[in-house]
């Protein structure tokens, strides 16, 4: 029994030492054209119970409280970070900057446009900032006042 | 009985054993980076120049994240996903997601939604996600989609799957081509038969001669001559100008999803093409659908299917052999096709089967009903395609309609269908006799639909063109020319689509599911996309339950553009 | 009536006037708003303007007598509705004098599926004295695929011309293509000092045979028929011109 194992298991090998030999690792030339292999995105799981709700669901306005977007009234939101860059030509600052829970934004590092009438002068690359953001007709946020935080002087 | 040792079976369970070490150990022998996948709920994505090599030749496109196709999203039903979009380009540009309903703002159509991304900036896209299933990204900003700029979003459900699998690819199939978009309008304006060389000639004229007889040839020829159209007139764009790509690769580069024989895989089949209509199979696997535009339907099995620009299905495959399958997309004037493998092991390829005939558009196209002298020979073989030749197409309506016969002559018209035809039960031509073709007749969703009320009008549309200037839109005008369409909140209505063109239309509906009447009553399929066949009438029912201004358009990139486009506005 | 009466019915009729005005003017309903609606450009540009130029006959034409260069071609530039186009074409004999030249400039209006109203200007520049024409056509693709051109001129001294220009293209294969090509000229007046008679007056007609290596770069192999007729014909003896030449041509058809 354990003979018949053994010859399995050692007929199995030949596959092995097949593409041991004629396929070693492959060149850089050959690199180039290796196969471009899927991503697997996983399996599915335990399958659900069917599910009794309806088909589709409901649009949004029929939610209460789910308004995300523009808030009536309040487009402002506050926000801290530290200045990247600054551009004065294209009055633009890129600043990385902490979770703005207002507008349920994460921490991310982005380039904001700045309003005409601040003074970008005191903002320099590495100034901890507080700074508040409008939000402009077309839906990307302005930055309306910028000052360094505490200590920045 | 001497047991020789070298038995077959022997050697099965050996390769098996050896066969799982070697794909436990070397799991990646042969790959360089395969499209990554972004999950969470947080995304950074940047639309910038990316430099490309499809043909041998190098040039630029457009992408995400320096990649074409797009990261894969993967969201989950039920998560609130926050994207920072970034422009690197030098124009304007745009992200919308197709398929998701998001809040109107949170759509991604300048012009409708906001004002783009312009060059530089950054815009945040913020919207909970409620749906589940296989969608895709694109730019709506002028060509960027055919260029490089489009994705996949999978986006598992909170519920659970229904059906159980093993593994799950992405199979985004696209078309690309090296000339630039805007030359390719160009092209088409002063020559719109510029790209298809597949055109009938004295030699084809000889041919149908001696297969039909010399008076039915002539008659044919002078049936279609004096309509001005040809029958050859499949897709705009071929093979001349376009490489077919799956997930990215040409075929000669074999892209390869690995499989254990017995799994079943998942394959979700986005078509992110601009112009592209895609026939799918795999010889030796019947595909079972299991959604179709990310929703649930009841499972059907085929061996075929078609898929039209932006529409996506689901499909559930068991391979039991321990060999390679060919994932084989042919588009519909056999002009070329994209290919991949799915494989036990990376490197393995399988035979790619030889396109099949290429089909020609018939007088029922026209919407002139069958019976023509001399349609005997444009009697071709989709008349006698798949599964479905028992009914006759429905005939529908008295004939044109007082709105559609105004249409005749006009600048942005080529035909009026006097008869368009019910034949959702119909797959369309090109399908060789016995394969099990996917139709939309076969799409029956698992669960009723949500909004059971009567509908308050049908709002009738025609899809019409002028192949010769290259003019689309829809009841003979441009967008430019035409009001929105506007629609009460909480409406329920049913759109009417009539296609008196002669080629097919993916007319996709933002922000609101288009549920199409297709015989199944309550449980009609929910759609994003619909693709309308020449000639065809089908309705579709709308509950306009979001507000906004929503696109509502042929998504052939190039029809679009060109004025196959309307504003469904909902206050 | 008394005058307070008269001036009321007045003010009324007025009313009545501007209101019925009012409500025949087809007021552009005012588009209900949507929530957080803003203008934001448009989503589409569907009303670009293309420019395209074409060389239809770019072609040497020679028989054992004389050889010389004949070009035919045409550009435009505008939108699917609306068309600036230019026409131009002549024939440079081998002494370099130039025969047959006709500009026109023209305007160019979408009026039905296939064809094209244009009207402008027509001038003859060529090496004989110029004549200027007003120009009045269609221009478009007939029934069975004939690709054809019929205008109509009138000039300040009150003669009248016409033109018609046709041609098919017959795929041999996919690339290779013949064209049968006739373009026929008539005039009501005799204008001698450009040859010119009266009636009908003239006929350039050619089998072209063009192989597309790429559609906007194609050489071709043709034969050519000049004819002249009538008073034309005539005014060709007098000065020892041939009236109907058969010749052999070969040319390059290109566009942009």
């Amino acid at each position: 029994m354990i003979v018949r194992l053994y010859r399995s298991l050692l007929m199995g090998l030949v596959p092995i030492a097949f593409s041991a030999c004629a396929s070693p690792e492959p060149a850089p030339a050959e690199q180039e054209l290796a196969v471009p292999l899927g991503v697997d995105l996983g399996g599915s799981g335990p399958v659900a119970a069917p599910v009794a709700r309806p088909q589709g669901e409901p649009g949004y306005s029929e939610r209460v409280g789910q308004t995300q977007m523009a808030h009536a009234g309040a487009n402002d939101a506050h926000g801290t970070g530290t200045v990247n860059s600054v551009d004065l030509a294209r009055h633009k600052v890129e600043v990385t900057h902490a979770p703005i829970p207002e507008i349920g934004w994460p921490s991310m590092t982005m380039e904001f446009p700045v309003a005409p009438s601040v003074d970008l002068k005191e903002i320099k690359p590495g100034t901890r900032v507080n700074f508040t953001i409008e939000q402009q007709p077309g839906g990307m946020y302005e930055i309306k006042v910028i000052t360094p935080a505490g200590g920045g002087r | 009985m001497t047991d020789p040792v070298f038995t077959r079976r022997r050697f099965m369970l050996g390769a098996a054993v050896t066969g799982t070490l070697m794909l436990a150990r070397w799991p990646s022998r042969s790959a360089p980076a395969p499209a990554p996948v972004l999950s969470g709920t947080e995304f950074q994505l940047e639309i910038g120049p990316i430099p490309i090599n499809i043909t041998g030749r190098p040039v630029t496109g457009t992408g995400i994240n320096g990649q074409i196709p797009a990261p894969i999203l993967r969201w989950r039903e039920g998560d609130t996903v926050t994207l920072a979009v970034t422009n690197r380009l030098s124009e304007r540009s745009s992200i919308h997601w197709h398929g998701i309903r998001a809040p109107s703002p949170m759509d991604g159509v300048p012009g409708l939604s906001f004002a783009g991304i312009q060059p530089g900036e950054t815009f945040v896209y913020r919207f909970p996600v409620r749906q589940n299933g296989s969608y895709w990204y694109h730019s709506h900003s002028g060509f960027q989609e055919q260029t490089g700029v489009y994705g996949p979003i999978v986006i598992v459900p909170k519920d659970g799957y229904a059906q159980a699998f093993d593994r799950d690819y992405v199979v985004m199939l696209s078309d690309w081509s090296n000339e630039s978009p805007g030359t390719i309008v160009s092209n088409l304006k002063f020559q719109s038969d510029y790209y298809n060389f597949h055109q009938r000639t004295v030699g084809t004229f000889f041919d149908d001669a001696q297969r039909n007889g010399l008076a039915d040839a002539v008659a044919d020829r002078l049936q279609w001559g004096k309509m001005r159209m040809s029958p050859t007139d499949i897709l705009d764009i071929g093979g001349a100008a376009y490489t077919y790509l799956l997930n990215g690769q040409p075929p000669g580069r074999n892209w390869t999803a690995l499989f254990r024989s017995g799994e079943r895989v998942r394959l979700r089949f986005i078509n992110g093409s601009s112009m592209s209509i895609f026939d799918v199979r795999i010889d030796g696997l019947p595909m079972t659908v299991v959604q179709a535009d990310g929703n649930d339907v009841i499972p059907v099995t085929v061996d075929e299917f078609r898929i039209s620009v932006a529409e996506t299905y689901d499909v559930i495959v068991r391979p039991t052999a321990d060999r390679a399958y060919t994932i084989f997309a042919q588009v519909e004037d056999r002009t070329g096709y994209a290919r991949g493998t799915l494989a036990p092991q990376a490197g393995m390829t399988a035979t790619i089967p030889p396109m099949d005939p290429r089909p020609l558009r018939t007088m029922t196209d026209m919407g002139m009903g069958g019976m023509q002298p001399g349609s005997m020979s444009g009697m071709d073989h989709g008349a006698m395609s798949g599964m479905n030749h028992g009914s006759m197409p429905g005939v529908s309506g008295m004939g044109v309609s007082l709105e559609a016969k105004k249409l005749v002559g006009s600048v942005g018209v080529d035909n009026v269908a006097e008869v368009p035809t019910e034949r959702l039960n119909r797959a369309g031509e090109g399908f060789p006799a016995g394969r099990r073709v996917l139709t939309y007749a076969d799409l029956r969703a698992t669960r009723p639909g949500r909004d059971a009320r009567p509908t308050s009008r049908d709002i009738t549309l025609h899809l019409t063109g002028n192949m010769e200037r290259f003019i689309w839109g829809f009841d003979g005008k441009k967008f430019s020319e035409a009001e929105p369409i506007v629609l009460q909140r909480g409406e329920r209505v049913r759109f009417v689509l009539i296609n008196h063109s002669m080629m097919e239309h993916p007319i996709h509906l933002h922000g609101l599911w288009s549920e199409l009447e297709n015989g199944h009553g309550a449980y009609r399929p929910y759609k994003h996309t619909i693709n309308v066949k020449p000639g065809e009438k089908l309705s579709y029912l709308v509950t306009a339950d979001e507000p906004g201004r929503w696109a509502y358009h042929c998504h052939l990139l190039y029809h679009m553009d060109l004025g196959m486009f309307r504003e469904v506005r909902v206050p | 009536m008394s005058r307070q009466r008269k001036i009321l019915c007045a003010c009324g009729a007025v009313l009545g006037l501007a209101h019925a005005a009012a409500g025949q003017t087809p007021a552009t309903p005012a588009q209900p708003t949507v929530p957080g609606e803003r203008e934001f450009g448009q989503p589409v540009m569907d009303q670009g303007i293309f420019a395209h130029a074409i060389l239809n006959q770019n072609e040497g034409r020679w028989n054992d007598t004389e050889t010389e260069y004949r070009w035919e071609g045409q550009g435009w530039v505008g939108t699917d509705y609306d068309k600036l186009w230019i026409k131009s074409e002549g024939t440079v004999q081998s002494n370099g004098t130039v025969d047959d030249g006709q500009d026109q400039f023209l305007y160019s209006r979408a009026i039905t599926t296939y064809f094209d109203l244009q009207g402008g200007l027509r001038s003859d520049i060529d090496s004989r004295p110029t004549r200027n024409w007003a120009a009045l056509g269609i221009q478009g693709l007939a029934p069975y695929f004939f690709d054809l051109e019929l205008t109509g001129y009138a000039s300040g001294q009150g003669h009248l011309a016409a033109k018609l220009e046709a041609s098919y293209d017959l795929l041999i294969t996919n690339r290779l293509i013949l064209q049968p090509q006739i373009e026929v000229d008539l005039y009501s007046k005799a204008d001698p000092p450009r040859l010119v008679g009266a009636g009908f007056s003239s006929i350039d007609t050619g089998l072209r045979l063009r192989y597309e290596f790429s559609r906007k770069f194609a050489p071709y192999l043709g034969v050519v028929y000049e004819g002249k007729f009538g008073q034309t014909a005539s005014y060709a003896r007098r000065i020892a011109e041939s009236t109907g030449d058969f010749r052999f041509a070969f040319g390059v058809r290109i566009w942009f």
